[in-house]
C-alpha cells in the first residue's frame, strides 16, 4: 500500500468535509460552547467520543471453531461411521453392537475436550490482555452553556468547545481557536519525536500537516489552548488508524502453517491407509460393516488424538517463560514465529535506546571528552581537574530551568523524575552526578534575571549572585545553539584562563562541533560573562525585556553534546541477532544522522561497514559512480522513500545487509514490512505508535512496546515487549527457536507409536488373527501415557547454539519433514511394532495358542455363539475366555507400547548429539515423564483391570518385560544413526536420517 | 491483500508431472534411480535385519513352551458347554418333522460328530473304573483314553434311529464339556436341563441321570491324549405339542460338581447353554 493510498484512507471526504463546516460555522461562539441539550443530540446521533473496540470473533465461534480444527473432523467422522455400525449392528441384533456406541461418544468427547482444552488455553492468554486495554477514564474542560464543566471526554460531541493545557491528553480532533505556546507529541500518530508546536493557523491542506488541528490521544506537553472539537470517536483520525488495523489481513504464524501442514500428513496418512485397508477388506470378502470398523480402527490409530493439545501445552509453557523475560506473548502461535524470524524492524526510540537524552560528549580546553551514558551511572570518569571544567559546570547547573520532583532522594540520579525538556532533564541529571546537591547550588547563586529559551535568538541566559560572599560581581549564564553562542563570545576559556577568540580558536571549535554533531548529537554552547562590579552594584535592576546588559563579548566555556544513548544491552543482542542470522532493520523518525550514529553505535551497522555515501566521500567521486554493491550499509531517508518504486525498495532490501531507514513516517514502516514479506522473510516489527498498528498487524509477528506502547498498539500486536527493550526480543527469538526443535522432537515421539497402533490392525485384518489391540486402549496410549512424556519435550535445553544458526527457511525447514516422518514411520514404529507383536504372540502362545493357530482365526474367534474353539493343545474355549484373552493381548501390547516408547522418549532428547552428550538427567521433567508412563500403565493394568468396559487386564510381571530387547534396540539403533550424523556430515546418511 | 494466490491447475498438473519424473535430473518421485537403488537396499537390509530379530525372538519364546500342555491355563479355569449339532445362525434349532430336508443338517453333523465314538475307532481305548478320575502316571508318553460308546446314548445314538429323533419329533441334541487339561471334576458331575416353559416338553437323559463320568478326567491334551474321548450327554426332548408350531427354549447346566462353574454373569457359556428348538409339522 502507498502513502497516497494509505492517507486516503484515513483522510476521507467526511473526515475534511467536517474539518472544513466546521471552520465556517460560527453558529457556537467560543466563549459559549455547545448547548447542552443541542449536546446531548448530537451525542445519541453520533454516539460516544470513544474507539470501538475491535470486533472480537463471539467466542461460540471460536469454541466451534476448536471443534472441527485441526483431527476432530477426522474423529468426527470415526465417531459418525462408529454410530452407524452400531445402528446397523443393533437392527442385526449382534450382542456386542454397544461397543460401537460407546467407541463413538469416547471419540466424540476426546474432540470436545481438547476442544474446550483448547479453547480454554486460547481464553487465557486473551484474558491477558483484556488487563490492558481498561483505561481510565479521561476527563475533559468544555465549555457548555457559557460554563466551564468538567466532563467524561466520552461525551463529546462535535462543536463542543475544549480547553487543553500543558499534560493533558487531547480528548478529541480539535481545531485550535486559541492558542498559547502550545506543543504536542504527535509521536504516537506520526512517528515524529520532536514536540509540535500548534497554533490557529491553518496552514496547510492536509489535516495532518495543519498547524491548527490537535488530534486524539496525542499529548499537550505544553501552552495552553482552546479549541473546537471537529470530529469524535471512530470518526478522529486515531480511529480511522485503528479501523484500518483491524482491515490489514492477519497473516497465518508459521506454526500454523507448520501444524496445518502436519496435520495434512497425518490425515493423508489415516484417510489413504484407511481408504486402502477398506478395499483390501471389502475384496477379501469382508462384510461391508466389518470394513466400517476396521476403518474406525485404523483412523483411531492413526490419529495422535493428544498431540495438538501438547503442543498448545508446550506453546504456552514457553510462552510462561518468555513472559518472565518481559515478552509477553497474547498469540501462542507467536512463540514460535519469533523463532523463525528473519528480519526485526525496530524502532530506534526507547527500543534500541534509552528514550531520554543524556551528555554523551563534553568540549573543553580544546579537547573532547567522553561521559560515561550507560543507564546505571553513578560517576563520571573524565578529567575534572580543570578550571575550565568548573566554570562549565556551573554554567550547566545555573542556566537551567529543569528541577527534580521532590521528594526523590532515595532514588538514583538517572531514575528521578524532573520537570523540564529532555535536553535540559539531561543536563540537571548530568550535573547532579558530577557536582552532587545541584539544587542546592542554585540556591546558593540566586537567580535575579531570566530569559527562558526561545527558537528566535536560541538562546537561554540568566544572572545569578555568585556563592563567594567576597566576590560582589554577578555571573551572567547563557547557553544555546553553539554557532549562535559563538558569534557572542570574544574570549575562550583554556585551562582556567580567559583567552582571545582568535581564528585558530574558532576553527578548533568548529572542528569539535562538526566532530559532535556528525556523531549525531545534539550540541550545546556554553559560556558565561562576570559583570563588573562598579558597572552593575547589588541593586542594579535587571531587566529582561529591555536586556540591560551585555549580550556580547561574552566568555565561551565548553560544548556539550546529547545524544540519547543506546541501552547498554542491545549491541550484545545486535550481535547476537547477526549471528544467528537475522538481519536487524532500523526504522525511525529520527535524522539520518542521529539514527546512523545510534546503528553504528549498536552494531546495526557494523564497524567496518560503508554506505554508498561514505564510499563516495572517502573515494571522492560522485555518488552515482559508487558501485552499490560495494556498500553494505545503507541509510534511506523517508523522502527517498516515497519516491522508490517497488522493485527499488527491494533491490535495497537485498543488496544491502545492514539497513537504516530514517525519518520514515509509520505508514512507510508498513511499505517496509510489504517489502521485506516479499524475499520471503519471517518479519518481526516493533513499535508503539496508533499509526504503527497497521505495520503491527502486517508482520509476521507485530511487538508493541508495553511501557511506551499505546493500546492500539498492543491490541494490534502478537507480542508485548514489557520492558520495551530490544534485547528482550533476542531472548524471545531463542525461546522461540528452542521450541521449534523440542516440537519437532515432541511430534516424532508422538508420531511413533502411531504405527505399533496401525499395524495391529493391518495384520488384523491381513492375517485374521485376534485383535491385538482396541480402539479405547488406543485411545489410553494417546490420551494417557503419552501425554506428560511428550510435553516434558518441551523442558528440553538445545543441543547446539541455536542463536548461531541461521532463521529457518519458511518454506524449506519444515516443522514435520520427510525425514522426520520416515524415519519415525518406518523405521522406530516398525521396530516398536514388532516389539509389541512379539509380547502379543507371547501372551497367547503361554496360554495355549501358538503363533500358526492364530492366523485366519478370526472369524470363528469372534463368533458369538461358537464356544468351543480348540486351541494348539485341545483345549476349548468359550467366546468370553477367549475375549478375555484377547484383552490380555491387548494389555500386554499396550504395556510393550509404553515400555517402548520410554526408550523413544530418551532417543528424542536429542536429534544429533549423542543421548550422554545431553545428559540423561539435566532434563528432570523427562524423568517425570517416564515415571508418569509407567505409573498409568500399572493403574490402568493392575488398578482398573477389572473394568470391563476398559479391556485392561492385570498382566502377569515377566510380560512387562517382553519388548525390552526392542526398547533397547531402538535407543542402540539411535545412538548409532546418531553417530553417523555427526561422523558423516552431509552424507547420505546425513541426508536422509536426519529430521 | 492475500498473498497466496491461487496456483492455476495446469501448473500444478505440471509439478506434479514433474515430481513424478523429472527429465532435467532423472528424478523419479523425487528422488533419482541411484538414490532409490541406495533407499531400497538400506530398507531391504533394515528390514531383513528385523525379521531375523523378531524370528529369532519368537523361535527364544517358543522354545520356552513346552509342547504337551500350556504353560498357564490361568484363563480356562472352569469348562464351557457345548452342543451338537451347533445350528449355523445362533443356537436356535429349526425344523419340519415332515421335511428331513429341514434337518438333513444337523443329522448329519450329529453322525459326524460321532464317528469317532465308533466301536471300531475304540478298540484302543481301555474300559476304565467309572465313578473314579483315571490319572496316569507322569512318566507315561502316551496316555490312555477310556472307552465312550455309542451305545451309552441310548435312543440317541443313532445307532437305532438314523435320524436322531428328529423325524419323529423327539430332537436328540448333544451336549458336552469343554476340553481342559488337567481338570478333575469333584463330586458327580452331570448335566441338567430345564426349559423355560413347565410342561411343554419332557427330557429324557443318556446315559442316565444325565452323569459324566469321572473317569473321563482329567485330559492330558491333544499330544499324549491323542485318542481321549470327552464324555457326551444326550439329551432327548419330546415336544408335547398341540399345535403345528412350537417353540421351546431349554436350559442346559453342569451341576453337582462344586469346582465346576456355572452361574457366571459373563459367560453365559461356562458351565451352561441355552438354546432354542422350534418345531413344526
Amino acid at each position: 500500500m502507498s502513502k497516497e493510498q494509505y492517507e486516503s484512507n484515513i483522510l476521507s471526504s467526511s473526515y475534511l468535509e467536517n474539518t472544513r463546516l466546521q471552520t465556517m460555522d460560527n453558529q457556537i461562539p467560543m466563549s459559549q460552547g455547545r448547548k447542552r441539550e443541542k449536546a446531548a443530540e448530537i451525542l445519541a446521533r453520533d454516539g460516544p467520543n470513544a474507539l470501538t473496540p475491535p470486533k472480537s470473533t463471539p467466542e461460540i465461534i471460536k469454541f466451534l471453531k476448536q471443534m472441527v480444527g485441526g483431527f476432530s473432523i477426522l474423529l468426527w467422522v470415526g465417531a459418525l461411521l462408529c454410530w452407524i455400525a452400531f445402528g446397523i449392528q443393533v437392527a442385526q441384533g449382534v450382542a456386542s453392537a454397544f461397543d460401537n456406541l460407546y467407541l463413538g461418544v469416547v471419540l466424540a468427547l476426546v474432540v470436545i475436550l481438547t476442544g474446550i482444552f483448547a479453547y480454554y488455553q486460547e481464553a487465557k492468554s486473551t484474558n491477558i490482555m483484556a488487563s490492558f486495554s481498561k483505561m481510565i477514564p479521561q476527563q475533559a474542560l468544555v465549555i457548555r452553556d457559557g460554563e466551564k464543566r468538567e466532563v467524561s471526554a466520552e461525551q463529546l460531541v462535535v462543536g463542543d468547545m475544549v480547553e487543553i493545557k500543558g499534560g493533558d491528553r487531547i480528548p478529541a480532533d480539535i481545531r485550535l481557536i486559541f492558542a498559547q505556546g502550545c506543543k504536542v507529541d504527535n509521536s504516537s500518530l506520526t512517528g515524529e519525536s520532536e514536540p509540535q508546536s500548534r497554533s490557529c493557523d491553518f496552514t496547510h491542506e492536509n489535516p495532518l500537516e495543519t498547524k491548527n488541528i490537535a488530534f486524539y490521544s496525542t499529548t499537550c506537553l505544553e501552552g495552553t489552548a482552546t479549541g473546537m472539537v471537529i470530529n469524535t470517536g471512530d470518526q478522529t483520525i486515531i480511529g480511522r488508524i485503528a479501523s484500518l488495523a483491524s482491515g490489514v489481513g492477519n497473516e497465518k504464524t508459521p506454526i500454523a502453517i507448520e501444524i496445518e501442514h502436519f496435520v495434512h500428513i497425518v490425515a493423508g496418512v489415516a484417510v489413504s491407509i484407511g481408504v486402502l485397508f477398506f478395499i483390501i477388506a471389502v475384496s477379501m470378502k469382508y462384510k461391508v460393516l466389518d470394513s466400517i470398523i476396521f476403518l474406525i480402527g485404523i483412523i483411531v490409530a492413526n490419529v495422535p488424538e493428544g498431540l495438538l493439545a501438547t503442543v498448545t501445552v508446550s506453546l504456552s509453557l514457553t510462552a510462561k517463560r518468555m513472559a518472565k523475560k518481559n515478552c509477553l506473548v497474547k498469540n501462542l502461535e507467536a512463540v514460535e514465529t519469533l523463532g523463525s524470524t528473519s528480519i526485526i524492524c525496530s524502532d530506534k526510540t526507547g527500543t534500541l535506546t534509552q528514550n531520554r537524552m543524556t551528555v554523551a560528549h563534553l568540549w573543553f580546553d580544546d579537547q573532547i571528552y567522553s561521559a560515561d551514558t550507560s543507564e546505571e551511572q553513578t560517576t563520571q570518569s573524565f578529567d575534572q581537574s580543570s578550571q575550565s571544567w568548573a566554570a562549565l559546570s556551573k554554567v550547566v547547573t545555573l542556566c537551567n530551568r529543569a528541577e527534580f520532583k521532590p521528594g526523590q532522594e532515595n532514588v538514583p540520579i538517572m531514575k528521578r523524575v524532573v520537570v523540564g525538556d529532555a535536553s535540559e532533564t539531561a543536563l540537571l541529571k548530568f550535573a547532579e552526578v558530577i557536582l552532587g546537591d545541584v539544587m542546592g547550588i542554585r540556591k546558593r547563586n540566586r537567580k535575579l534575571a531570566e530569559i527562558p529559551f526561545n527558537s528566535t535568538n536560541k538562546f537561554q541566559l540568566s544572572i545569578h549572585e555568585t556563592e563567594d560572599p567576597n566576590d560582589k560581581r554577578f555571573l551572567m549564564v547563557m547557553k544555546g545553539a553553539p554557532e549562535r553562542i559563538l558569534e557572542r563570545c570574544s574570549t575562550i576559556m583554556i585551562n582556567g584562563e580567559e583567552q582571545p577568540l582568535d581564528r585558530e580558536r574558532a576553527e578548533a571549535f568548529q572542528t569539535a562541533y562538526m566532530e559532535l554533531g556528525g556523531l549525531g548529537e545534539r550540541v550545546l554552547g556554553f559560556c558565561h560573562l562576570y559583570l563588573p562590579e562598579d558597572e552593575f552594584p547589588d541593586t542594579y535592576p535587571f531587566d529582561t525585556d529591555s536586556m540591560n546588559f551585555p549580550t556580547s563579548n561574552l566568555c565561551f566555556v565548553g560544548l556539550l553534546s546529547m545524544i540519547d544513548p543506546p541501552r547498554s544491552t542491545v549491541p550484545d543482542a545486535v550481535s547476537k541477532c547477526r549471528s544467528a542470522g537475522i538481519k536487524v532493520i532500523m526504522v525511525t523518525g529520527d535524522h539520518p544522522i542521529t539514527a546512523k550514529a545510534i546503528a553504528k553505535s549498536v552494531g546495526i551497522i557494523s564497524a567496518n561497514s560503508e554506505t554508498v555515501e561514505d564510499i563516495a566521500k572517502r573515494l571522492n567521486v560522485p555518488v552515482e559512480q559508487v558501485n552499490k554493491e560495494d556498500a553494505r550499509a545503507a541509510v534511506i531517508n523517508g523522502m527517498e522513500l516515497k519516491d522508490m518504486t517497488t522493485e527499488q525498495l527491494d533491490e535495497i532490501l537485498i543488496n544491502h545487509s545492514e539497513i537504516v531507514f530514517a525519518r520514515t513516517s509509520p505508514q512507510q514502516k508498513l511499505i517496509i514490512v510489504e517489502g521485506c514479506q516479499r524475499q520471503d522473510a519471517v518479519v518481526a516489527v516493533t513499535g508503539d505508535g496508533v499509526n504503527d498498528s497497521p505495520a503491527l498487524k502486517k508482520a509476521d509477528i507485530g511487538i508493541a512496546m508495553g511501557i511506551a506502547g499505546s493500546d492500539a498498539a498492543k491490541n494490534a500486536a502478537d507480542m508485548i515487549l514489557l520492558d520495551d527493550n530490544f534485547a528482550s526480543i533476542v531472548t524471545g527469538v531463542e525461546e522461540g527457536r528452542l521450541i521449534f526443535d523440542n516440537l519437532k522432537k515432541t511430534i516424532a515421539y508422538t508420531l511413533t507409536k502411531n504405527i505399533a497402533e496401525l499395524c495391529p490392525f493391518l495384520i488384523y485384518i491381513i492375517a485374521s488373527v485376534p485383535l491385538p489391540i482396541g480402539t479405547i486402549t488406543i485411545l489410553f496410549i494417546d490420551l494417557g501415557t503419552d501425554i506428560i512424556p511428550s510435553v516434558a519435550l518441551a523442558y528440553e535445553k538445545a543441543e547446539s547454539d541455536i542463536m548461531n544458526r541461521r532463521p529457518r527457511h519458511k518454506k524449506k525447514d519444515r516443522l514435520v519433514n520427510e525425514q522426520l516422518a520416515v524415519y519415525s514411520y518406518l523405521q522406530i514404529g516398525i521396530i516398536q511394532s514388532i516389539g509389541a507383536f512379539l509380547a502379543y504372540f507371547t501372551v497367547y502362545a503361554e496360554q495355549g495358542w501358538l503363533p500358526n493357530t492364530l492366523l485366519g482365526l478370526r472369524v470363528n474367534w469372534e463368533d458369538d455363539y461358537y464356544n468351543d474353539i480348540e486351541d494348539s493343545y485341545g483345549q476349548e474355549w468359550t467366546r468370553y475366555q477367549r475375549t478375555y484373552l484377547q484383552w490380555t493381548g491387548y494389555t500386554a501390547f499396550f504395556v510393550s507400547i509404553t515400555i517402548q516408547q520410554v526408550a523413544d522418549l530418551i532417543i528424542r532428547k536429542t536429534r544429533r548429539n549423542s543421548i550422554f552428550q545431553q545428559g540423561l538427567l539435566r532434563n528432570k521433567v523427562i524423568w517425570v515423564g517416564i515415571v508418569s508412563q509407567i505409573a498409568i500403565a500399572l493403574i490402568l493394568s493392575y488398578g482398573l483391570g477389572s473394568v470391563t468396559a476398559l479391556n485392561f487386564t492385570p498382566l502377569r510381571v515377566q510380560y512387562w518385560f517382553v519388548a525390552m530387547p526392542y526398547a533397547i534396540l531402538i535407543w542402540v539403533y539411535d545412538e548409532i544413526r546418531k553417530l553417523f550424523i555427526r561422523q558423516y556430515p552431509g552424507s547420505w546418511w546425513d541426508k536422509n536420517m536426519y529430521y | 491483500m492475500s498473498k497466496e494466490e491461487k496456483k492455476p491447475f495446469s501448473q500444478t498438473m505440471a509439478e506434479w508431472r514433474q515430481f513424478v519424473y523429472n527429465p532435467r535430473s532423472g528424478e523419479f518421485l523425487g528422488r533419482t534411480a541411484k538414490s532409490w537403488g541406495l533407499i531400497l537396499l538400506f530398507y531391504l537390509v533394515f528390514y531383513g535385519f528385523l525379521a531375523a530379530l523378531f524370528t529369532f525372538t519368537m523361535w527364544v519364546m517358543l522354545q520356552t513352551l513346552s509342547g504337551d500342555i500350556p504353560k498357564y491355563r490361568d484363563r480356562i479355569r472352569s469348562p464351557g458347554l457345548m452342543i451338537s449339532p451347533k445350528p449355523v445362525t445362533a443356537l436356535e434349532f429349526y425344523f419340519n418333522k415332515s421335511d428331513s430336508q429341514s434337518y438333513a443338517e444337523y443329522v448329519s453333523t450329529l453322525k459326524q460328530f460321532l464317528k469317532s465314538y465308533d466301536d471300531s475307532k475304540q478298540s484302543k481305548n481301555i474300559a476304565c473304573t467309572a465313578g473314579k478320575l483315571f490319572e496316569q502316571n507322569e512318566d507315561r508318553a502316551i496316555k490312555q483314553a477310556c472307552q465312550f460308546n455309542r451305545t451309552k446314548l441310548g435312543s440317541c445314538s443313532g445307532v437305532e434311529d438314523d435320524t436322531f429323533g428328529y423325524a419323529k419329533g423327539t430332537p436328540c441334541v448333544l451336549v458336552k464339556m469343554n476340553r481342559i487339561i488337567g481338570l478333575k471334576p469333584e463330586g458327580e458331575p452331570h448335566i441338567e436341563c430345564l426349559p423355560k416353559e413347565e410342561g411343554k416338553v419332557q427330557i429324557t437323559y443318556f446315559p442316565d441321570g444325565g452323569m459324566i463320568d469321572l473317569m473321563y478326567f482329567p485330559y492330558y491334551g491333544k499330544k499324549l491324549h491323542a485318542d481321549y474321548l470327552q464324555p457326551l450327554v444326550a439329551v432327548q426332548l419330546a415336544i408335547i405339542s398341540n399345535r403345528t408350531k412350537e417353540e421351546v427354549t431349554i436350559e442346559c447346566k453342569i451341576m453337582g460338581s462344586p469346582n465346576l462353574k456355572n452361574e457366571d454373569d459373563r459367560d453365559k457359556f461356562l458351565g451352561r447353554i441355552s438354546f432354542k428348538i422350534q418345531m413344526s409339522e
